[in-house]
């Protein structure tokens, strides 16, 4: 249902944006007899429902039309794009749970302590930089000034591992640190209140050590509203990832979609967006799911409405 | 305060007596929190910035000099020149009246949107309720800078567009809350009371849950703003937003991105800018919450 209505937004979307794709496609110099030829091989003459219609009949068996600018395949073209994105994101949620998590489970301990301010204000401040600026002043000092990596540009893994880690290791720490600031926030006030449960005094009293009662009896509860923030600043790390992508010159899905726009590519737009939201839904659906996992008492009610 | 309004003289007296006023309030939290105090402070440095830039800034932002191409900092020139020669300092100066339009505006709209939606979805539940939450659902789908390149890019980039996006970007956060707020208001015993009175829907609405919601939806507020100003200057910085030659800080970024190795100067200052005025209004937030949410 959600999906449903989200390809519609889409696709009405995209015919709200100015501009005739037929003729960006000709060219300047092209007749009147040229452009109709154009519209006529797309289909940009049918109306619009029955654009749709075929549109979401081909897109549910993925098949997403083909480029108009590079005539190739969407599914290709994303396909080729989506696992640069993809490690990208993966690599910054490893560097964002790498240091969110620990910290704010310190912060929790000790709490009050200048750990906790220490840890809260780094936050506060990773919340507020912007994380282009952030990956700016990065280029200036580590490459620029120091030389010690490469400021933008992508190698893939299976031809040159160490090159493409070294090129993705500041980008993934420009997107990882954000989500590390609202993730620790997030662990920190989970864990404080899970630290004062009543399983938890219980278990102290039974005499477990610390770090067995923090990792093992509280961590495991106060992981659950981490994961849901997890899940919602999915959208988040799309949004970071197409800005970091432009920063650092890596080709993935987020320089697609900017490249795309500006060139009036309605194909490729209508399907990267549709993918990031299905994509946004999907992860959504499996952080619900993980909770099951997390907390067996949890069961979910009435699926009726999922998405 | 608009449930004092409503009492009788005396009552109102005694309730001010016995609660102390927003300005106590504020004074007593301003003296616990420093930080707080020191970020609404900041917060109104750049409010006096971005209205008093005609007077502040020393030279015309958008006026180039050929000149003064790139020239480093100097005593004429605090932050240093652009590509055009142009005052870096005055540059930043003015931006911040696009940044603040930006990030006000946008969540205005956002609330203004938002809000009513967010009230009638809560006040009269049922289907109308499930409809509007689903739409909901599937606007808050498509990750915000998405729906702002998206957004953008159907209404053409300029400053009003991309307030507009964002403010669109932001408008489910303000469903959802208003929403919740409203179904928990409903439930309490004043409202209830006033309905068996026999007051009317806009009326129950209007004069008995709105204003006990208010506080909640400006504490939000707070927290959306410094966001909004990040995105304007993100969408600009893509060159979706606020067109050169006009001085916000995301296109100077973009600007200074270029000449990285030669001017280094151009993206220190509107960056530092963006980062302690997010900063400054989410610690100031965080002292709001204290004032205005006296029970929290």
């Amino acid at each position: 249902m959600t999906l449903l209505v989200i390809s519609l937004i889409v696709f009405v979307g995209v015919r709200m944006i100015p501009g005739d794709p037929a003729r960006v496609l000709a060219g300047t110099d092209a007749d009147a007899a040229g452009l109709e030829e154009i519209r006529e091989k797309y289909g940009l003459n049918e109306p619009w429902p029955v654009q749709y219609g075929r549109w979401l009949a081909l897109a549910v068996r993925g098949d997403l039309g083909e480029s108009i600018r590079t005539r190739q395949p969407v599914r290709q073209t994303v396909a080729a794009k989506l696992p640069i994105t993809i490690e990208l994101a993966c690599l910054a949620l490893l560097v964002a749970i790498g240091i969110a998590i620990p910290a704010g489970i310190l912060a929790a301990v000790r709490r009050n302590t200048l750990w906790d301010v220490l840890a809260s204000g780094v936050s506060l401040c990773g919340v507020s930089v912007p994380n282009f600026w952030l990956g700016i002043m990065l280029i200036l000092l580590v490459s620029v000034r120091l030389g010690w990596l490469p400021a933008s540009g992508f190698v893939p893994i299976a031809d040159d591992p160490l090159g493409n880690v070294k090129r993705m290791l500041m980008p993934a720490l420009v997107l990882g640190a954000g989500l590390a600031a609202v993730l620790m926030r997030q662990t920190r006030n989970a864990m404080i209140e899970v630290l004062s449960a009543d399983y938890v005094r219980t278990a102290r009293a039974k005499g477990l050590a610390q770090p067995a009662v923090v990792l093992r009896h509280a961590l495991r509860n106060g992981l659950i509203p981490v994961v849901t923030i997890l899940g919602l600043q999915m959208g988040a790390l799309m949004s970071g990832a197409v800005v970091t992508e432009q920063i650092f010159v890596i080709p993935g899905f987020g320089r697609l979609i900017v490249e795309a726009v500006f060139t009036r590519d309605y194909p490729v737009v209508q399907g990267v967006v549709l993918i990031t939201a299905s994509a946004y839904v999907l992860i959504n659906l499996l952080v619900d799911v993980s909770y099951t996992v997390l907390n067996p008492r949890i069961r979910i009610r009435g699926t009726a409405d999922g998405a | 305060m608009a449930r004092e309004a409503t009492l009788p003289l005396a009552l109102a007296g005694d309730a001010a007596a016995r609660r102390p006023g927003v300005v106590r309030r504020a004074w007593l939290v301003a003296r616990r929190r420093p930080a707080a105090a020191a970020g609404a402070a900041v917060v109104l440095l750049y409010v006096g910035m971005a209205l008093g830039a005609p007077w502040i800034a020393p030279f015309d932002p958008v006026r180039t000099d050929w000149s003064q191409i790139r020239k480093a900092p100097s005593r004429a020139h605090p932050f240093g020149t652009d590509d055009l020669g142009r005052d870096g300092f005055s540059r930043v100066v003015w931006g911040a009246r696009i940044s603040m339009q930006a990030g006000v505006f946008s969540i205005l709209l956002a609330i203004v949107i938002g809000v009513p939606i967010g009230l009638v979805a809560g006040y009269y539940r049922g289907g109308l309720d499930q409809l509007i939450m689903r739409l909901t659902d599937a606007w808050l789908a498509f990750p915000f800078l998405i729906l702002a390149i998206g957004l953008v890019t159907i209404l053409g980039p300029s400053l009003t567009n991309a307030t507009i996006a964002i403010g669109l970007g932001a408008t489910p956060t303000y469903i959802r809350l208003t929403r919740g707020l409203v179904l928990a208001t409903s439930a309490e015993d004043y409202v209830q009371s006033a309905r068996a009175l026999g007051a009317g829907d806009v009326r129950l609405m209007g004069r008995h849950i709105l204003p006990n919601i208010v506080s909640a939806i400006v504490v939000q507020a707070t927290v959306a703003i410094p966001t909004a100003i990040i995105a304007e200057a993100v969408l600009s910085f893509l060159g979706l937003g606020v067109q050169p030659p006009a001085p916000s800080w995301g296109t100077m970024l973009n600007t200074a991105q270029q000449f990285l190795e030669q001017a280094p100067w151009m993206a220190y200052w509107p960056g530092l800018a963006i980062f302690v005025l997010a900063l400054s209004f989410n610690l100031a937030g965080d002292g709001l919450r204290d004032v205005l949410d006296p029970r929290g």
